[in-house]
């Protein structure tokens, strides 16, 4: 009976909103961003607006390119050449299940999330310590493991925030192996007339039939970007789906999507520029900037493990306010820190 | 879990949503056959009602998207039913004598995790 009350349990998920400002001397907003390395897609909606704004426009055409490499072996990336010319400081994060851990002959720990029976484990290599002493004990051991104990070859997607060297080196260092480069796929559209709901900066938690609140944005946010149909009756058979109370009818709203490999930093650069949408007046009491994570990377934010159980979700969202006040919010599934 | 330092104001919940969101897809064997979104609806209702007679099929779900053209859909459902209604799309082999298949490309307690799924990019 407690198997199966227990397989009948959603798995456990959380959100985390927290309210903060832009004019707030210490810029958590921007250490929280360059922190998330592993961004899928970003969104922004922008309320009362038609088109993409003119100083936009360059940057969503410029979070790009990325590659793809097929088939390239995991010793690559300890060389001291790559090290040097690339990571600068980073570590090599393997998640590898009992059998492969066991045939790499690595030092790893058991994933956390992997309960008593360990089927998981987490490998770390920290690439700047490794290219300091190429005769220590460890490099020759990774080394061994990455070339002839179990010779591990992947396809890898690269992005690669390039602050100064040749622009193709990604392109000519990996030459001799099957590399594409790619641009991120943008789409807008132009929202008709939709309902939203009233929000007010200060209330993140909402106000009972006065205001709505962070998770009733979030929610609502979904049904925008999923195109769902918000004005339904609730005798209707089919959906019964409809806007958080309280809303407002907007007259129009702008969608843009970008899809791909994106960097942290030029998220960074995004999120500067739609906070600055509001230097001039606008209608829009507030816009927001969605960022998914990858669902199986390995790490979501920092080196912090991402487990998933079903959905693999590692989701952020900021509501910026036309007086530079902002929520963040963080969802997350199962096997993930919570960490706002 | 951990907290970064103070902010302004701050809530935490967990297990926030009552809800669960499913994309699915529905797949016939042979081509051509057609559904609109309350014959689609009615079949959900009926794999319910095979597997979990009357009071399964008095389950209540909305489906909030459906494409006619690519027998794709957005399905919301109550925590508590989630696993029933999973399960019944799973066992559902035909419609109408034409076999048919359920496939569920995406499950998340969030609506906006269904607008970006990583596992679906192609890049070949």
């Amino acid at each position: 009976m407690a198997t199966l009350r227990r397989l009948r349990e959603t798995p456990q998920h959380f959100l985390s909103c927290v309210m903060s400002s832009f004019h707030d001397p210490r810029p958590r907003h921007r250490h929280f961003v360059e922190t998330h390395y592993y961004n899928y897609k970003v969104s922004f909606l922008i309320p009362e607006c038609a088109l993409l704004p003119k100083e936009l426009k360059s940057l969503v055409t410029e979070l790009g390119p990325y590659y793809l490499v097929k088939n390239l072996p995991l010793h690559e990336f300890i060389t001291p050449e790559f090290i040097n010319t690339f990571v600068k400081k980073g570590k090599l994060i393997l998640s590898l299940d009992k059998d492969t851990y066991e045939e790499t002959g690595l030092e790893g720990h058991p994933s956390k999330y992997s309960g008593r029976k360990s089927m998981r484990f987490i490998v770390s290599v920290d690439l700047m310590e490794l290219s300091f002493n190429l005769n220590s004990k460890k490099y020759k051991r990774t080394s061994w493991s990455f070339k002839e104990k179990k010779p591990l070859k992947f396809n890898f997607l690269f992005a690669w925030h390039n602050t100064g060297a040749a622009e193709s080196s990604l392109m000519s260092y990996f030459s001799n192996y099957h590399i594409q480069e790619h641009q991120p796929r943008v789409s807008g559209s132009s929202l008709g007339e939709l309902p939203c709901p009233v929000l007010q900066s200060d209330y993140i938690a909402g106000l009972p039939g006065v205001l709505c609140g962070a998770p009733e944005l979030f929610e609502w946010l979904g049904a925008v970007c999923s195109n769902v149909d918000q004005n339904n009756e609730p005798h209707n058979f089919i959906s019964t789906y409809c806007c958080p109370q309280p809303n407002t009818a907007l007259a129009k709203a702008y969608l843009c999507s970008i899809t791909g490999f994106l960097l942290p930093e030029k998220i960074c650069l995004l999120l500067e520029r739609l906070r600055h949408y509001f230097d001039e007046p606008k209608l829009a009491p507030w816009l927001t900037l969605s960022v998914h994570s990858f669902a199986d990377s390995p790490v979501a934010w920092r080196e912090k493990e991402h487990g998933f159980h079903k959905g693999g979700e590692h989701i952020y969202n900021f509501v910026i306010f036309n007086n530079q006040d902002y929520w963040l919010q963080l969802a997350v599934g199962a096997n993930d820190d919570c960490f706002l | 879990m951990e907290f970064e330092e103070s902010w302004s104001q701050r809530i935490m919940r967990i297990d926030p949503s009552d809800y669960h969101y499913m994309k699915v897809c529905l797949e016939f064997e042979e081509h051509g056959i057609g559904l609109n979104a309350a014959q689609f609806k009615q079949l959900l209702v009926s794999a319910l009602q095979e597997l979990f007679g009357e009071v399964g099929a008095a389950l209540p779900f909305d489906v909030l998207t459906y494409e006619e053209k690519t027998l794709k859909a957005i399905l919301r459902v109550c925590n508590s039913g989630f696993v029933k209604l999973w399960s019944s799309l799973t066992m559902l082999g035909s419609y109408k004598g034409n076999k048919c298949a359920f496939r569920v490309i995406q499950v998340s307690p969030f609506l906006l995790a269904l607008s970006g799924n990583s596992r679906e990019l192609v890049l070949d």
